[in-house]
C-alpha cells in the first residue's frame, strides 16, 4: 500500500507538471485528490491494515497528500502568472493621448493678482476694507491736503460726475453749494475714511477700482490700486520700509532689490517712491550695450508710499502728536506686468473680456 | 515735469570730482530721480570739422552734388543733397563708422562707405537734425552751415568743436520743487547729497548808464495777481544768432536757439529756474507797461501765430492800447524781439500760481514760463534773473542799460519760519540723529536755525518758500538727506490692530473661487458704458451715474446692471469661442438724492451656446443651489412669467427668505437681438449685495446611518407640464421610509405621446432602526405608483 501511495504521488506530480491551464488542473486535482478520487480509493483500503502498519501508513498518506497538494497549489499559482501576463499584455494603454483636463473655470488675471497681495499682507496683521470708488471731493483730495485749485490735482486727470444725468455738461463741483463728486483717482480716498470709522491702531488694506482719464497701451481708465493704511503710536519710516520690503521679497522674489526714492505726495510727508530692479536688464540698465527699453536705467517705478501727513491725520480725526501712520498705494496692473513678465503689449487688453485671453491664466 | 540736465553746466556752481553715474545715483537716492544718463561724445565718434574745398555736379543725379571735403587729414569725396552747400562752407562730417539719424527720423544708422548713384562717398555731410539738434534753425533741405557758429580746423572733433564731452541726465522733477527746475537749483541740491561745495551765482547788480534813457512807465493794477514786476530797458544791442557756447547749452537743455535776446531769456529760465521776457521797446505804444485784467472778447496774437480771445480772468502785461503778453504764459507776435530790434525792455515777474493755471487751461496754451509759474515761484527770484540778463544782454548783445529798475511789489518780503522740534523727527525717523548732524543738513539746503536743546526756529530760504508749509516738511528734507536707504527696516509691531475683514468682501471672494471652480471663466470689465448699451437692455440711462467728462463716447454712465455688459461680451466671443461658461461679480451703481450711489455687490454668471439649453438652466440652477448651500442661503425659485427680458416658460424668479433677489433663466429672444447674439444665452443676474450679509459658513453634523438603504427606479409618463418638485412631495408624503426621490431623467418624443413626458426616478427608502424587507418595500412602491397614477394621470412604464 506504500507503494501504491508512493506511484500515486510520483504520477500526480508528474501529470501536475504537464498542464498550465486552470480548468484542466482543476480535473485533475478531483482526479486525485476528490471525494472518490484514486487517493480515497486507496485510503479505503487502510482499515484492512494491522494497527500497528496501519498507524506509519497512514501517516505516510498524510504526507503523500500534502506533497500532492502542494504542487497542485503551485501548478495553479504557475497557471495564472500566465493567463495574467496576457491579460496585462491585452490591457495596454496609449498614455501619450492626450489627458482628459477638468474643465475648470479661470480667475481673471487681476482678481488673482489681488488676491495674491491681500494674501502677503494678511500674513502682516492688515484687514482688507471696502471704500467707495464714487467718492466726495473731500474724501479724495481736501482731506488729504490737496484743497480746491491746487495743481496736483491735475496730477489725477480725475472724472468728475454730472450734477445732472440729464445736461452732463454741468459737473457737480461747478456749483459752489454743492460738493464735488468723483470717480475715485487712487485708492487713498479710504485713508481718511477708514480713520473716521475704525478703532487705532489701524492695519488697512483697500484694493479697489480706480479711475483716471488715460487710456493707452499703457493705461486703462479704469485700473485698481492696493492702498496700505497703517496709524499706530511709535510709527517710523523704518515700519514703512520693512513692511514694503516684506511684501517686494514675497510678491517679486528674493532676487529682486528695492530702493525708496524722495518723491512728493500731498498727503504723505516725506513721501517716497518704491523702485524695484528691472526683471528685463536685471537692474544693469543695459542690454547688450544698449539701452534697456523697459526701465530707467535699471529700476523700476513700483509705487508711491510716505508718512501719512499730519494734515491727513487731523483730517480723519487722530491727533498727530500723539500718532503717526504710513500708506502706499499702488497700482496692481502694474504691479502685476512686473512680477510675471506677461508682456500683454496693450494693457487694455485686460478689460476687453476676450475668452481666448481670459483663459490663458 | 522733466529737465535736460548738463553735467558741465550743473558743475559751473557745483564743485565736485564725481563721475556722472555716482552723481545720478546720489540725487536719485536723495533728491530727484534721473532718469536716463545720456554720455555724448559716444554718440559722436567719428564725426568731424570739414571745409568743402571744391563742389561737383553728380553725372547722375540733378539734386545731388558732388562735395570735395578736407577733413584735416585727406580730402575725401562725399555726395550731398544740401540745398545750401557751397565752396568754403564749414560742415560737419559723419565719416563711415559714425551713427546718423536719417533727415532726424527713425533709429541711428551707422554709415559705411558707399556709392551714391554710382559716385564714391566717404561718409555724410549732416544737417543739424541728423546730428540729434532738431532744434537748431536750420535751412529746409540744408546742411548745418556750422561756420556760423565756429571757426574750428577742418577734422576737428565735432565733440570738441561743438563742446560736447558732456553728460545730459533727465531728470524728474516733483511738481513741489520747482526751484529744482534749474541748473543752480540742481547744483544746490547736488551739494546737499554729495556733500561737495555749491558755489552760489555771482552776479553784478544792474548798473545804469546815464547818457541816454529811455523813459518807460510801468504799473500794476492787479498785485495779488502779480505780487512783483520788475523791469529794466536795454538800449542799443544788436540782435543777432547767439555764439556757439549758447546755442549749445539751449539745445544740449531742450531749447530752441532764436536770437541773442530771446536766447538769454531761455538761459536764464533753464539757469535760475524763473521765466523772463522781452519786449520791443519800440512796439510799446506809449513807452508804457501796464499789468491788468484783460477786457472780456479781448483779442490776442500770440507767438505761435495763433489769435486768442480772452477773459477778464486772464492777467496781461499789456501796452497804452493792447495786450503785448499773456502774463506768464505767452508773449505777443508782434511785440517780441525780431532782427531789427533796437531796444528791449526785459521783463522779470512773479504771477500767481492759479490764476496763470486757470489761464493757460482757458485758452489751452502752454509754455516752459507756465508751467514753472503755475508751480508757485518766489517774489525773490526775479532780482538775481533779471540782473543776470542784462549781464548777458550787455556782453553778447551789446548795448547799455537805459533805464532804472523798475521794481513794483505788492509787499515786503517776509521769509517764512516754521518751529522744528528734532525729537519728533527722531521719532519718526525710527534712529538716533544727533541735532547737529540734522541742523547741518538744513544749513546746506539753505535753511538757517536758531533755538537750542530740542527746540528750534527755522527760516526756509527763498527759493523753497513755496514747498515748505509745515514742521513735517523740515524732517522730510532732514530724512531724505539722511538717506532713506540708510533706515533700518522692520515689521510694524504694537497692539493688535483692530479692524476685521469685511464680510462682504471675503463671500465675493469665495463666490469668485466657487465659480471658477465650478468650471466658469470670470469677466472684468470697465464699471462704466455708454448710454446706448443700458438702452439696448431696456434701462433708462438718466438713472445712472453719469461722467461729466467722459474720456470717449462710449464709456460715459457708470453700470447700473451687468446685463448689457455680458451680452455685449457674448456677441463679442461668439465668433471665435462657439460656447462658454461664464461670471462676473461686479458693482452695479444706483443714484440716490443728494448722496453718493450706492455700490452694490451684482453676479452674473452665465452658459451660451450650449446645445441643450434645458440641460444648460439645470447646470446653472445646480451651480447656484450649491452655491447656495455653501452660503448658508435658504434659496428657491418662483416660475416668472411676465418678465419681459426673460424666455416666459424658462425663467423663475430666485427668491432668498421669501425676498426676490434674481432672475434664472433664458435670456428673452428680443434682447439677445439687440445685442445680435445667434447663440441661446442663459443666465442668472443676482444681487449679491441684497443677500451677502445672511452668508455663513454652515459646518452640521448629520449621524451616518446605520442600516442600508434600498433604491427603486420608477418610470412614469405624465403630462408635460407635471413639475418634479410636485412628484417629489407626492412620493415622500407616502410614507415615512421615502429617505429622498432623485430625478434621473426627462424625456420627451418619439414612443410618447404629444404633451407628455417620461420622467425616471430612482426612489431611496431607508428606515432609521432596521433593515427593510423586501415586502415593506413592495408595498410602499405599491402606494406610490397608485396615487401617481390617480393625482396625474401617470402611467407607470
Amino acid at each position: 500500500m506504500k507503494t501504491q501511495l508512493e506511484k500515486l504521488k510520483d504520477d500526480a506530480i508528474t501529470a501536475v507538471k504537464d498542464l498550465v491551464s486552470s480548468p484542466k488542473l482543476e480535473e485533475l486535482r478531483i482526479e486525485y485528490l476528490g471525494r472518490k478520487g484514486k487517493l480515497a480509493s486507496i485510503l479505503k483500503e487502510l482499515p484492512t491494515l494491522a494497527v500497528e502498519t496501519r498507524k506509519e501508513v497512514g501517516q505516510f498518506a498524510n504526507e503523500v497528500k500534502s506533497a500532492v497538494e502542494l504542487a497542485f497549489m503551485e501548478a495553479e499559482k504557475a497557471a495564472q502568472a500566465i493567463e495574467n501576463e496576457s491579460r496585462i499584455k491585452s490591457e495596454w494603454l496609449d498614455i501619450t493621448a492626450p489627458g482628459a483636463e477638468p474643465e475648470i473655470g479661470h480667475l481673471h488675471l487681476v482678481t488673482q493678482a489681488m488676491e495674491e497681495v491681500l494674501h502677503i499682507f494678511t500674513r502682516l496683521g492688515f484687514s482688507r476694507s471696502r471704500h467707495p470708488e464714487v467718492e466726495w471731493g473731500h474724501y479724495a483730495f481736501e482731506a488729504l491736503n490737496v484743497p480746491k485749485g491746487h495743481p496736483a490735482r491735475d496730477e489725477w486727470e480725475t472724472f468728475f460726475i454730472a450734477k445732472d444725468p440729464e445736461n452732463p455738461e454741468v459737473a457737480m463741483y461747478e456749483d459752489d453749494n454743492m460738493a464735488e463728486m468723483v470717480l475715485t483717482p487712487h485708492t487713498s480716498n479710504a485713508q481718511v475714511r477708514e480713520m473716521e470709522q475704525s478703532e487705532l491702531p489701524i492695519r488697512m488694506i483697500n484694493i479697489n477700482r480706480t479711475y483716471r482719464r488715460q487710456s493707452d497701451i499703457t493705461h486703462v481708465p479704469m485700473f485698481h490700486q492696493f492702498e496700505g493704511l497703517v496709524i499706530d503710536k511709535g510709527i517710523t519710516i523704518a515700519d514703512l520700509k520693512g513692511t514694503l520690503d516684506f511684501f517686494a521679497q514675497n510678491f517679486f522674489g528674493a532676487d529682486r532689490k528695492t530702493r525708496l526714492r524722495p518723491h512728493h505726495f500731498r498727503f504723505t510727508e516725506p513721501s517716497f517712491e518704491i523702485d524695484i530692479t528691472c526683471d528685463q536688464c536685471k537692474g544693469e540698465g543695459k542690454i547688450d550695450g544698449l539701452k534697456c527699453r523697459t526701465c530707467k536705467e535699471g529700476w523700476l517705478e513700483l509705487g508711491g508710499a510716505g508718512m501719512v501727513h499730519p494734515n491727513v491725520l487731523q483730517a480723519g480725526g487722530v491727533d498727530p502728536e500723539e500718532y503717526s501712520g504710513f500708506a502706499f498705494g499702488w497700482g496692481v496692473e502694474r504691479t502685476l506686468m512686473m512680477k510675471s513678465g506677461i508682456n500683454v503689449g496693450d494693457i487694455r487688453v485686460l478689460y476687453k473680456n476676450d475668452l481666448r485671453f481670459l483663459k490663458q491664466f | 515735469m522733466n529737465i535736460l540736465a548738463s553735467y558741465n553746466w550743473i558743475k559751473e556752481y557745483l564743485k565736485t570730482d564725481l563721475s556722472s553715474e555716482d552723481f545720478a545715483r546720489e540725487m536719485s537716492l536723495k533728491s530727484m530721480s534721473v532718469e536716463s544718463i545720456d554720455h555724448l561724445p559716444g554718440k559722436f565718434e567719428n564725426i568731424v570739422i570739414g571745409v568743402v574745398s571744391e563742389m561737383k555736379t553728380h553725372p547722375n543725379a540733378d539734386k545731388l552734388k558732388i562735395a570735395i571735403t578736407d577733413i584735416g587729414s585727406k580730402k575725401v569725396q562725399i555726395v550731398c543733397g544740401g540745398v545750401n552747400l557751397a565752396e568754403g562752407m564749414r560742415v560737419v562730417v559723419a565719416l563711415p563708422g559714425s551713427k546718423v539719424r536719417w533727415h532726424g527720423e527713425g533709429e541711428l544708422v551707422e554709415l559705411v562707405e558707399t556709392k551714391i548713384r554710382g559716385e564714391e562717398s566717404f561718409g555724410m555731410i549732416c544737417a543739424a537734425e541728423e546730428l540729434g539738434f532738431a532744434k537748431y534753425p536750420a535751412v529746409d533741405h540744408g546742411i548745418w552751415d556750422f561756420g556760423e557758429i565756429s571757426e574750428a580746423e577742418a577734422g576737428t572733433s565735432f565733440v570738441e568743436a561743438f563742446g560736447l564731452d558732456d553728460v545730459i541726465f533727465d531728470i524728474e522733477v516733483t511738481s513741489n520743487r520747482v526751484d529744482a527746475m534749474s541748473m543752480v537749483g540742481l547744483a544746490r541740491e547736488g551739494a546737499a547729497v554729495t556733500g561737495d561745495k555749491f558755489m552760489a551765482p555771482d552776479i553784478e547788480t544792474i548798473k545804469e548808464i546815464k547818457n541816454e534813457k529811455k523813459p518807460l512807465t510801468v504799473s500794476v493794477k492787479d498785485s495779488e495777481a502779480c505780487p512783483r514786476y520788475m523791469a529794466v530797458v536795454v538800449n542799443n544791442v544788436k540782435v543777432e544768432a547767439s555764439p556757439a557756447w549758447l546755442q549749445r547749452k539751449l539745445l544740449l537743455a531742450g531749447h530752441r536757439p532764436i536770437n541773442n535776446i530771446v536766447d538769454i531769456t531761455n538761459y536764464i529760465l533753464h539757469e535760475y529756474g524763473q521765466p523772463l521776457h522781452a519786449f520791443d521797446y519800440d512796439e510799446l505804444a506809449g513807452g508804457e507797461i501796464v499789468v491788468r485784467a484783460a477786457k472780456d472778447g479781448e483779442k490776442f496774437l500770440a507767438l505761435d501765430d495763433k489769435e486768442y480771445e480772452l477773459k477778464k480772468s486772464n492777467l496781461v502785461i499789456a501796452d497804452a492800447e493792447k495786450p503785448v503778453a499773456v502774463a506768464g504764459v505767452m508773449g505777443g507776435r508782434n511785440s517780441g524781439t525780431k532782427a531789427n530790434t533796437r531796444t528791449v525792455v526785459f521783463e522779470a515777474a512773479i504771477f500767481d500760481s492759479i490764476n496763470i493755471r486757470k489761464t493757460s487751461r482757458l485758452l489751452n496754451l502752454y509754455s516752459d514760463s507756465q508751467l514753472l509759474f503755475e508751480k508757485g515761484l518766489s517774489v525773490k527770484a526775479p532780482e538775481l534773473a533779471l540782473a543776470k540778463a542784462v549781464e548777458l544782454a550787455l556782453e553778447i548783445a551789446g548795448g547799455e542799460v537805459a533805464s532804472e529798475v523798475y521794481d513794483i511789489q505788492a509787499a515786503e518780503y517776509i521769509a517764512p519760519v516754521f518751529s522744528m522740534r528734532t525729537d519728533r523727527i527722531r521719532k519718526l525717523l525710527g534712529i538716533e540723529i544727533q541735532n547737529t548732524e540734522i541742523l547741518d543738513i538744513l544749513s546746506t539746503l539753505g535753511f538757517e536755525a536758531e533755538g537750542s536743546g530740542d527746540n528750534y526756529k527755522v527760516t526756509v530760504p527763498y527759493w523753497r518758500d513755496h514747498d515748505i508749509e509745515h514742521e513735517i516738511d523740515l524732517t522730510e528734507e532732514v530724512a531724505r538727506i539722511y538717506g532713506y536707504h540708510n533706515l533700518p527696516s522692520k515689521i510694524p509691531t504694537g497692539a493688535p490692530p483692530t479692524g476685521l475683514e469685511d464680510k462682504a468682501l471675503v463671500w465675493e471672494s469665495n463666490a469668485k473661487r466657487y465659480f471658477c471652480s465650478a468650471g466658469y471663466t470670470e469677466l472684468y470689465g470697465y464699471s462704466f458704458v455708454s448710454a446706448s448699451m443700458l438702452e439696448k437692455y431696456g434701462l433708462n440711462p438718466h438713472e445712472a451715474v453719469v461722467l461729466h467728462n467722459p474720456l470717449t463716447s462710449d464709456l460715459t454712465h457708470m453700470r447700473t446692471s451687468l446685463m448689457p455688459s455680458l451680452l455685449s461680451d457674448i456677441a463679442k466671443n461668439q465668433g471665435q469661442v462657439h460656447s462658454a461658461k461664464i461670471f462676473d461679480l461686479s458693482p452695479i451703481y444706483i443714484t440716490r438724492k443728494n448722496d453718493l450711489p450706492l455700490e452694490l455687490a451684482q453676479l452674473v454668471v452665465a452658459e451660451y451656446g450650449q446645445e441643450d439649453v434645458p440641460h444648460s438652466f439645470l447646470r446653472l440652477k445646480g451651480v447656484l443651489t450649491g452655491f447656495a448651500k455653501k452660503a448658508g442661503l435658504n434659496i428657491s425659485l418662483e416660475r416668472l412669467t411676465d418678465d419681459e427680458k426673460w424666455h416666459p416658460s424658462r425663467s423663475a424668479s430666485i427668491m432668498v427668505d421669501g425676498e426676490q433677489v434674481g432672475v434664472i433663466g433664458q435670456v428673452a429672444d428680443k434682447y439677445q437681438q439687440a445685442f445680435g447674439i445667434n447663440k441661446s444665452v442663459v443666465a442668472i443676474d443676482f444681487s449679491f449685495a441684497k443677500v451677502v450679509l445672511k452668508m455663513k459658513k454652515i459646518r452640521r453634523y448629520e449621524p451616518i446611518p446605520e442600516f442600508p438603504a434600498t433604491d427603486r427606479d420608477l418610470a412614469v409618463v405624465v403630462d408635460v407640464e407635471v413639475e418634479f418638485l410636485e412628484l417629489e412631495k407626492t412620493i415622500k408624503e407616502q410614507s415615512s421610509i421615502v429617505e429622498s426621490v432623485n430625478l434621473i431623467d426627462i424625456y420627451r418624443g418619439a414612443g410618447i405621446p404629444e404633451g407628455k413626458k417620461s420622467v425616471t426616478l430612482s426612489i431611496t427608502l431607508r428606515a432609521p432602526d432596521k433593515t427593510l424587507s423586501s415586502d415593506h418595500v413592495a408595498d410602499v412602491m405599491k402606494a406610490v405608483e397608485k396615487v401617481l397614477k390617480k393625482q396625474f394621470d401617470a402611467s407607470i412604464r
